[in-house]
């Protein structure tokens, strides 16, 4: 018990030194706020109504103070949409990033600890799924099966983004593997399980962050890219169908920028916040990296 | 020691010639694999493509078709697609097709034009755009990437680096319409829509390549303002981590220039990754910009795919998948052979 909370303990201690990461949890953490908080934000501007309801309001609206950015062609309030979309988005982006690193970190404990056959075998099939191009697979299989509610998407996109969480994972696990520590719980006697998660687990968590952020980015990347090409899980409004719908309408030469300025500057922000994250995991983590890349 | 070099050294032909054998047959058994993998995906994803479009030719008609007629449309289609028998045979006419003939099948939508005539006439713009977008960016990240690595921690450094790591989180395709909105509509300098003006017919007339290029640069420049940056920032991290490296204080040492250190020792040495790095992207230029061809209405690989996406255009698609699935894997397998030649530290023996 006394390990764990030291680990807590450590584990949160980079918060308050490393400006990058303060600086990505805080962004991340007010979008998500945003986000969970969505239905009480869409009480308080437009009376907990559906936000993609056509004609709640009068249309092109300019922004004021009961529409904070305006009402879009259909008479919707585009910042309850905005919120909305967020909401929706992440929690794609997250259930896909989730499935991908439990893919990601199962792989990479069987091939980098297990090692021999299974190392061969998995190690090479994560390598031959980095290459194989797989937005095109997913816009296709997106095409042909028109219906996808938010699991299916997630797991779909969770398919084709778990190899790069399970590379940086596999990496840490070899080295973790041969350390003095986890030949002394060997030694112990202790069982597979228990030095996975025991010993290695504790060392391996970082890298699963960062494994996590990058499968995040990687499947809103490829979610709001199938989107723009009209492929869209169905009844669910999202930022990336925000920005189909403005291009649909022609939001570009009518003039009414602030209605696909906003999406755009959301989705940015998310992938800046995980982005430092990242950056900022990596600089604690690896504090050699930080004099070799001096960002 | 000395004598274990040299006994490598002279049988190190026959390593090179191992490792590419090696290399190959790899290579062509994830290939073999891909193709398979390919067929099988596009057979079982649920979907009727034939019954679609005949019910919204149909629907735009207005009258129905007998059953029993609508029945032999679809067997005779069936026919043409390669579609018929059971999924052993359909395979084997695949494969037969596809390798040995070069035959992907006709389009579906621009019926009877095979689907290798519609890509090979997009290919070349596509190669066009993104050939000189990936370089452009290259160039401009490499150089930008060194100056500022050379100098690093100064302010124009700080600024530089912010604002491109900000860039590079953008993705490529709303960097394009975020230059469609204030480049092409706002300012209306520039062209946002095909690869040349519409009353032009494309020939090697002065006005054509004018109106080409006119073309090129909203879609080439979200592309080159997004990688560019990504670029820079891996070129500065290794001018940096080359600076801390001990050759580099010698040379500092021995007195000479600081601009001579720059160009012949950091520079040489950090260009080696991204040498290869340059090749392996080059080798991506076909799957790179569907989306930013998508918004300019760019005739290329991209437009093409997604246009035969919305209208379930079988043999295309699979065209096009299998097109990238080709060069993609063909790429890597080139970059891997040459590796060992860029990087004279990566032995073909050993690991």
């Amino acid at each position: 018990m006394n390990i764990r909370l030291e680990n807590i303990q450590r584990f949160l201690a980079p918060l308050r030194y490393n400006f990058k990461l303060k600086i990505g949890v805080s962004i991340f953490l007010l979008l998500l706020m945003l986000g969970i908080f969505e239905p009480i934000i869409n009480k308080f501007i437009i009376g907990g109504k559906n936000p993609i309801e056509i004609g709640l309001f009068k249309p092109l609206l300019p922004p004021s103070i009961s529409h904070i950015l305006g009402t879009d062609m259909w008479g919707r309030d585009t910042f309850a949409m905005l919120i909305a979309g967020l909401k929706y988005s992440l929690t794609i982006g997250l259930l896909a990033g989730a499935i991908s690193t439990l893919i990601g970190v199962v792989m990479a404990l069987l091939s980098g600890y297990k090692g021999g056959i299974w190392d061969v075998s998995l190690n090479g099939f994560t390598n031959l799924m980095l290459v194989i191009p797989s937005w095109p697979i997913l816009a296709i299989i997106a095409a042909y099966v028109r219906k996808i509610d938010i699991v299916t998407m997630s797991i779909l996109l969770a398919i084709f983004s778990w190899p790069v969480a399970a590379r940086t994972i596999r990496a840490q696990v070899l080295s973790l593997k041969e350390r003095a520590y986890v030949d002394l719980a060997r030694i112990t006697g202790l069982s597979d399980l228990e030095i996975i998660f025991l010993e290695i687990m504790p060392g391996l968590l970082p890298y699963i962050g960062v494994g996590f952020a990058n499968s995040t980015i990687g499947a809103i990347l490829a979610e709001t890219g199938l989107e723009l090409i009209g492929l869209s899980p169905g009844n669910i409004v999202t930022l990336g169908l925000i920005v189909y719908w403005c291009m649909q309408w022609g939001v570009l030469s009518l003039g009414y920028p602030h209605l696909i300025l906003a999406p755009i500057l959301c989705l940015v922000l998310i992938f800046l916040s995980l982005n430092l994250i990242n950056i900022g995991l990596d600089e604690v983590y690896n504090p050699r990296l930080k004099k070799i890349t001096g960002m | 020691m000395m004598a274990k070099s040299k006994t490598i050294n002279r049988s190190s032909s026959r390593y090179i010639y191992m490792f590419i054998l090696q290399k190959l047959l790899t290579y062509l058994l994830i290939m073999f694999g891909a193709f398979t993998a390919c067929f099988i995906l596009l057979r079982f994803v649920p979907g009727d493509p034939l019954g679609t479009l005949l019910t919204s030719i149909e629907q735009q008609y207005g009258w129905r078709l007998p059953p029993e007629d609508k029945a032999r449309i679809i067997s005779e289609y069936k026919r043409m697609f390669g579609l018929e028998g059971s999924i052993l045979e359909q395979y084997i006419l695949f494969l037969r097709r596809v390798i040995f003939e070069g035959n992907l099948g006709p389009s579906l939508i621009s019926f009877p034009t095979p689907a290798q005539n519609l890509i090979s006439r997009a290919l070349p713009w596509t190669i066009w755009l993104l050939g000189i977008s990936t370089i452009l960016s290259w160039l401009i990240g490499n150089i930008l990437g060194t100056l500022v690595g050379w100098k690093h921690g100064s302010k124009t450094d700080t600024v530089i680096t912010a604002v491109a790591l900000c860039l590079s989180q953008i993705p490529y395709y709303y960097l394009a319409l975020l230059l469609v909105l204030f480049v092409a509509f706002t300012l209306g300098i520039l062209p946002a829509m095909g690869a040349y003006s519409a009353e032009l017919a494309p020939s090697f007339t002065p006005e054509f390549i004018l109106s080409m290029l006119k073309h090129t640069i909203l879609p080439a420049s979200s592309l080159v303002l997004v990688s560019a940056c990504g670029w820079l920032i891996s070129m500065r991290s290794l001018i940096i981590s080359i600076q801390g490296e001990d050759y580099l204080l010698f040379a500092v040492a021995k007195g000479l220039k600081k601009n001579y250190i720059l160009m012949k020792y950091a520079f040489r040495n950090a260009m080696l990754p991204q040498v290869t790095g340059l090749a392996i992207s080059l080798g991506f230029i076909v799957n790179g910009a569907y989306l930013v061809e998508w918004i300019f209405n760019y005739p290329g690989i991209g437009y093409l795919f997604v246009t035969a996406i919305n209208l379930l255009d079988f043999n295309v698609i699979q065209g096009i998948l299998l097109l990238t699935v080709f060069t993609v894997l063909t790429a890597n397998f080139i970059v891997e052979i040459l590796y060992p030649i860029l990087d004279p530290r990566i032995r073909y023996w050993g690991k």
